[in-house]
Formats: structure tokens, C-alpha cells, sequence
């Protein structure tokens, strides 16, 4: 996975969270870093499953995990931030 | 299982549950290492099916929700999340 798959995704992620009200963690690094994890996820599992959470690499059992998450709302509620 | 150790200053045993793959956990990990102290980590992401459901119920006993980082200090204290300033106090009590 390049540099260049990373900041494609960053980019999409960017534009559709800002479409649905959300913006991404301004702290650009860290959040390539996740962005990263995802891509990583996708490859190893074939959905990005929460680069936080642990993956059965089951889709089905993992649905609740996969980005943007089940937890997404509450956490955003919560914390202001998702996990 | 593969537990990777990190040489550093004795503080006692340092158990860190990982995934490779977060950035909550690499940041504990940069703290740990900038705090030059001795610990052990593991990415549970990376662990064969059986070594990760043993692992997983090891993290369950500390953390129920195992959620990760989850640092156990001693086999006494837990730490879930990257909380930088309770991880130093917890360091700095010890020294």
C-alpha cells in the first residue's frame, strides 16, 4: 500500500464525512494513521474494519466494527470523537 | 506467541495489548519508548486464531470490553486507552 493509497482514501473520507456533518481529526498524521489501518484491514480481512478495534475477520460477525461503525454516533456523542 | 520485548529502565513488568494497526496503541508505545522504560507488547491483530482467543481472555480478565491499548502494570493495574498523564503518574509512583 502506497503513500498515494493513503491520501486517495484520506481525500474520500475527508469529503463524505464533511457531506454527512462530520469532519475527520484535524491532526492530519494521526489520522492518515488510521486511514492506514483501514486500507491495511481491507486488504487482510476484505472490509475496513476499525483499525481500534479487533477483527474476527468474519464479515458478518465484524459488521458492527466495519467504518463507519455501529459506535460511530454514541461515541461522537460522548466524547466528541469516535473510538 | 510472539511477545516483543523492549529493553529500557526496570520498572516492573509492563504487559502491553496492542493492535498494529491503531494509533491509540503506537502512540502508547512512542510514550512507553520516550519514557525509556522496559516493557513487553504484543499485537493481538497479528496472533494465530489460537493464540488470540487466549490472549483475548487474558485482556477480558483486566478488561472486560478489550478494548485496546489496555497496559497491565505488575499483574495489579490496568490501564485502558492511551491516557498519557495516568500512565506517568503510574510510572513515576514506581520509581
Amino acid at each position: 500500500m502506497s503513500q498515494k493509497d493513503v491520501d486517495a482514501l484520506y481525500e474520500r473520507l475527508r469529503s463524505e464525512a464533511d457531506s454527512g456533518g462530520y469532519h475527520l481529526n484535524p491532526e492530519i498524521e494521526f489520522t492518515k494513521e488510521l486511514v492506514k489501518g483501514l486500507l491495511v484491514n481491507e486488504t487482510r480481512y476484505g472490509y475496513p474494519a476499525c483499525p481500534c478495534r479487533l477483527s474476527i475477520g468474519v464479515k458478518e460477525e465484524d459488521i458492527d466494527i466495519i467504518c463507519p461503525c455501529y459506535y460511530r454516533d454514541a461515541d461522537v456523542s460522548d466524547y466528541g470523537t469516535c473510538y | 506467541m510472539n511477545i516483543e520485548h523492549v529493553p529500557g529502565k526496570n520498572m516492573g513488568h509492563l504487559m502491553l495489548y496492542a493492535l498494529s494497526t491503531c494509533p491509540w496503541c503506537k502512540k502508547t508505545k512512542g510514550l512507553l519508548n520516550d519514557l525509556g522504560v522496559e516493557y513487553d507488547y504484543v499485537d493481538v491483530d497479528l496472533l494465530k486464531p489460537d493464540e488470540k482467543a487466549r490472549t483475548t481472555d487474558t485482556i477480558k480478565k483486566w478488561n472486560p470490553a478489550c478494548s485496546f491499548p489496555t497496559l497491565v502494570l505488575d499483574d495489579k493495574k490496568c490501564i485502558v486507552g492511551f491516557k498519557e498523564d495516568e500512565i506517568r503518574n503510574a510510572l513515576k509512583s514506581k520509581a
